[in-house]
């Protein structure tokens, strides 16, 4: 297809481009210590992100790792270590696109910050860590790779050195998130003693070989534990209570980062593991339960308490929080599916979610950084009449509450549909039945802040607000692609589709 | 001359325990990344007894991983915690109430 | 220190009877020089040798005092740098393996390495130039520091 002929190890370009792009930041702030030369360092990060973007798409549309007639088969680098497949690239785009989104918005609300080449290069850094959780393929390469997402993590949700919100955030989120990393280690360990491998093949093959099956309760613990450290990362129940603390806290762009290319890193690892080193019935043999069960408690738990907690939320970036976290339940019924028939359709769905949510949850905290960057205030209240003074970003938010409740025909709506339709056929009525209780719920506190922008007056008369051009062209992006995505691209479906079946 | 597996995993339970029972009861932000230590040296127990169990190498390499990542995030862990005192003057982890749930 | 035995009859003990010797053998050390340096030293009891330090320094205050900001910086270098060694004992442990046999190149041993350390270094440059090792400051940079909030 391609006449050109790349080694093998490019196949991880995406990843490499973003660690290459937070290196440069590094000497760039060496060479200049202290510079706030915001052009040259927003611009390097976006310049970064957006080739690794590019990459990744260039990637998968080549069909780099796909098993197809015209595609180049499944990448294995390092001794299977790593790995690049439709379900890695896929995810690197996810994460290479709300990077990008991040890094144009912060340009300027981080404007008169001084840590500025430390706050994009951190940025950079723990997208390295996500991409790489797509590729990772061994337990080693996981953990080293959520702890590289993790760490810079920690320090960006507490940047505001002197706002005693963000060092609280930062406090709390770097507390669950050590906890559960130990706790993620730990389950590691029980897993590789009841199997003796580290590497996702190989455990599965001991797995179905009956070798592990003295082992039975260390290897039901060691998935118990890694299921609570997928939690974490995914801001799932029982690991959520992070999730509300951190992204109020924290400077919004930062929250959308999180709240968009963390969890779905976090979900990628919970796909590739369960499919890849759990199979389903040989495991469910061994530990004497089906693993899936867990998981569709879990996202039936977790969109309950997500929705049910944002429709009481004043603080609109806390209702967001919740609303992230009622997501997560949604994206958790990939998992849910697995044990019937058309599995890879539930999955499949819950990646294409992942992805429109990744355009219009990041969309709707950029909107929360824009009215920070006003300084309007954080409550509904707040927000009252902030559409006559800026109608553009307005009606952006508007398609992301609508899209985020799933309305037709926004890319919210395609992607809780086939979630739906495909939970039906997989057998899962509870599951499907809480979706839809859930999404109408929703639809109550989304439409309650589209109704405080556009139809309340304002508390008090507001001058004329400022239109900063990076927030103002992320925001109106991420609007763009929220509508478009999901009806307008035929190939996000297909390559959705395609790369769940890969693994499943 | 080997020590029965079961020992070992009794030993990084236990340390398991001790550590979580630290985490869940310590106010102290150092107290509870000192718990948290022993969280992962628990697993690094595991890990190399399991290592010299199944005969291969991995999980020792896996536990000096584990180690430098263990250092990494209590160099991260410290730098909050001191802009945790800088704001707060404390480093107890119930005084920072700015937010509610 | 070298503790060796004679080839046991009893085979389900012996591990136990290692580990429970080692135990002992490290209690008897410590105590032991205790139980001897008690004996044989002579006793002069004096006031000054109570004090904190024998150095002639006079302790004033109370040990819950403050450090200055800069050992919390080099400590975090020290550590980092410190833990990051252990990373390259995996790699020691296969380079003469690897360097003898011809599958693999010497730039591929050591690219990774070379790599790997080349990071360490910008990471320590890094921190070098941001003024992370810097002991003193001059009253210029104070003023400068004064400025950055």
């Amino acid at each position: 297809m391609e006449p050109i002929q790349l080694p093998e190890w490019t196949a991880l370009g995406p990843a490499l481009l973003l660690a290459a792009t937070a290196i440069a930041l590094f000497v760039v702030d060496s060479i200049s210590p202290r510079s706030t030369n915001r052009n040259v360092l927003a611009g390097i990060a976006t310049t970064g992100s957006l080739a690794a973007l590019g990459v990744a798409v260039w990637f998968s549309m080549a069909g780099v790792g796909a098993t197809g007639v015209d595609g180049f088969g499944v990448i294995e680098l390092f001794d299977g270590q790593f790995v690049v497949d439709q379900l890695a690239l896929y995810f690197m785009i996810i994460v290479a696109v709300v990077t990008a989104l991040v890094v144009v918005a912060s340009y300027d609300y981080m404007a008169g910050h001084t840590y500025q080449a430390e706050y994009y290069s951190l940025v950079l850094l723990a997208a390295t860590g996500m991409a790489t959780m797509a590729a990772a393929n061994s337990l080693v390469t996981i953990f080293i790779a959520l702890e590289l997402a993790s760490l810079p993590s920690y320090a960006l949700v507490s940047i505001l050195k002197d706002n005693r919100g963000s060092v609280e955030a930062g406090l709390k989120y770097f507390l669950v998130g050590a906890l559960s990393s130990a706790i993620f280690l730990y389950g590691i360990s029980l897993v590789y003693g009841a199997t003796g491998y580290l590497q996702l093949g190989n455990i599965a093959s001991v797995i179905e070989a009956g070798d592990a099956a003295a082992y039975d309760g260390l290897l039901g613990l060691g998935i118990l534990f890694l299921i609570g450290g997928i939690a974490f990362k995914t801001a799932s129940v029982p690991f959520h209570f992070w999730a509300p603390e951190a992204y109020e806290g924290a400077p919004a762009p930062i929250s959308a980062f999180l709240s968009s290319a963390s969890k779905a890193a976090g979900f990628v690892i919970a796909f590739r593991v369960f499919t890849e080193a759990f199979p389903l019935e040989a495991t469910a043999g061994v530990i004497g339960i089906d693993w899936t069960v867990a998981f569709v408690a879990l996202a039936i738990v977790t969109m309950t308490v997500g929705n049910f907690a944002a429709a009481t939320q004043d603080n609109v970036k806390r209702m967001l929080a919740y609303s992230s976290i009622g997501h997560a339940g949604y994206a958790l019924i990939g998992l849910a599916g697995l044990s019937a028939d058309g599995g890879e359709l539930v999955m499949g769905a819950a990646m294409m979610h992942l992805l429109v949510y990744g355009f219009m949850n990041t969309g709707a905290f950029l909107f929360v950084a824009l009215a920070e960057h006003w300084g309007v205030g954080r409550t509904f209240e707040d927000y009252n009449g902030l559409g006559r003074r800026a109608p553009v970003a307005c009606f952006a938010l508007a398609i992301f509450m609508f899209s985020l409740a799933g309305i037709p025909p926004l890319g919210g709506f395609w992607s809780k549909y086939f979630l739906f339709s495909s939970a039906l056929e997989a057998g899962l009525l509870v599951v499907a039945a809480a979706l839809v209780i859930n999404s109408a719920l929703s639809l109550y506190y989304y439409s309650r802040l589209v109704k405080a922008v556009w139809i309340e007056d304002p508390v008090l008369e507001r001058d004329a607000l400022t239109q900063p051009t990076g927030l103002y062209a992320a925001i109106v992006v991420a609007a763009v692609m929220t509508v478009v995505l999901l009806p307008g691209f035929g190939p996000v479906v297909d390559t959705a589709l395609e790369a769940a079946a890969a693994i499943v | 001359m080997t020590v029965a597996i079961e020992y070992y995993v009794l030993l990084s339970m236990g340390l398991f325990c001790i550590g979580l029972f630290g985490v869940l009861t310590r106010r102290n932000a150092l107290m509870f990344l000192m718990s948290v230590e022993l969280l992962l040296n628990a697993a690094n127990i595991n890990l190399i007894a399991f290592a010299f169990y199944h005969g291969n190498l991995t999980g020792q390499v896996f536990a000096l991983f584990a180690m430098a990542l263990a250092a990494a995030e209590v160099a991260v862990g410290l730098g909050i915690i001191l802009v945790l005192y800088r704001n707060f003057r404390d480093v107890d982890v119930t005084v920072p109430t700015t937010m509610r749930w | 220190m070298c503790v060796g035995f004679e080839a046991p009859n009893v085979t389900e003990m012996n591990d136990w009877i290692a580990i429970g010797a080692l135990a002992l053998v490290g209690l008897l050390i410590p105590l032991g020089m205790m139980a001897v340096s008690y004996l044989i030293r002579p006793s002069v009891p004096e006031t000054s040798k109570r004090a904190t330090y024998e150095s002639g320094e006079v302790p004033t205050g109370g040990t819950r005092v403050r450090f200055n900001i800069q050992y919390y910086m080099v400590a975090l270098l020290f550590l980092v740098f410190d833990i990051e060694t252990v990373l390259l004992f995996p790699w020691a442990v296969v380079y003469l393996d690897a360097l003898e046999s011809d599958a693999v190149s010497l730039f591929e041993i050591m690219g990774p390495m070379v790599v790997f350390v080349a990071i360490l270094l910008l990471g320590l440059g890094w921190a070098w130039r941001n003024g992370a090792v810097q002991w003193a400051q001059t009253p210029r940079q104070v003023e400068a520091d004064r400025d950055r909030p």
